[in-house]
């Protein structure tokens, strides 16, 4: 059966913006593909249409039945991982055998909070200057 | 709720297929054979065409046949920049996949429609009425359907009642889209 893997270094999913994503992949294939390639991307998810945008891709050809390669992508500053009731913006890394449809994604957070934004938290806030200003006066 | 959680998310909706009612895809497959892939899809909002229409373009890919969708709407309406790049474009040996034919101008309609008997291989439309080609198929909904796409996107939790799937049907008069988008807000609130 064939498998594709990302390990993602120290297991981490949580990424400041300008933050560098590291990572390994792993293949173990019933055949040899062209090329394996892996994107780093960002895509909504809610009511309305999909909306996707690609940050970064990688092309590995020849990459042979078997193997393991390690990749590296600088995160840009935005857009931050938020959800809403409406929409939600996911980044994620997947890695695409071709030919073929295996695919593999990981889902990882872009964040300056560490933590995906919540929408509508600043609004339920008691002070919404409060909570943007950490409490000063 | 999360709009990433929600299971009538438009992307969830998306992975679920055209289901055929009373006829197979193999005898979808054969009458669009018959007719010399000059044909229309039909049915009103909501009942499924470009899913279909869609679902059709990998399966001709399959079969070793070029295709070329596209697709008019609000949006991406068929102007006569679009017109005139369409049939400069167009190669013999394609078929056009056309979703929203009737939106069409009527001159323009009658151009491509024209020009595509000897310029491509097919013409494949889905249009809410019939009349603009050979029927294909009427496509059609249920609230049987729309309670096996609802089980679907979401095989887990509690259930959602018949009832209000009924209700929810009969109140869209059928269009299963509407349906999904009402589900969605209704999630989206509850949580």
């Amino acid at each position: 059966m064939d498998k594709l893997n990302i390990v993602l270094y120290d297991d981490r999913t949580t990424f400041v913006p300008r933050e560098t994503v590291r990572g390994r992949l792993e293949w173990a294939l019933e055949t040899n593909p062209r090329y394996l390639e892996l994107s780093l991307f960002w895509y909504t998810s809610g009511k309305g249409t999909r909306d996707v945008g690609v940050v970064g891709t990688a092309k590995f050809d020849d990459p042979g039945a078997h193997g393991t390669k390690d990749f590296s992508f600088t995160l840009p500053d935005g857009p931050y991982s938020f959800s809403g009731k409406l929409i939600s913006l996911i980044w994620a890394v997947e890695l695409t055998c071709h030919p073929g449809s295996e695919t593999v994604r990981r889902e990882i957070t872009v964040s300056p909070t560490g933590r995906e934004i919540v929408l509508g938290e600043v609004a339920s806030a008691r002070n919404p200057l409060e909570s943007i200003l950490g409490g000063r006066k | 709720m999360r709009a990433r959680d929600n299971p009538f998310s438009v992307d969830r909706v998306h992975a679920i297929r055209f289901r055929p009612l009373d006829i197979t895809f193999d005898e979808i497959l054969l009458r669009l054979r018959e007719l010399n892939y000059r044909t229309a899809i039909t049915g009103p909002d909501g009942s499924g065409k470009t899913t279909l229409l869609e679902d059709l373009q990998p399966i001709l890919q399959r079969k070793g046949l070029k295709t070329r969708m596209v697709f008019v709407n609000d949006t991406s309406p068929f102007d006569a920049p679009t017109c005139r790049r369409l049939l400069s474009e167009l190669n013999r040996d394609e078929i056009l996949l056309l979703d929203g034919a009737d939106l069409i101008r009527r001159a323009f309609w009658s151009l491509l429609k024209r020009h595509t008997i000897t310029h491509a291989s097919g013409l494949v439309i889905t249009s809410h009425k019939p009349g603009l080609l050979p029927t294909l198929i009427e496509c059609a909904t249920s609230a049987t359907l729309l309670t096996e796409i609802v089980t679907a996107l979401r095989p887990e939790g509690p259930g959602i009642s018949l009832d209000l799937l009924d209700t929810l049907y009969k109140r869209h008069n059928g269009n299963l889209r509407d349906c999904l988008r009402e589900l969605y807000d209704l999630y989206a609130q509850d949580a």
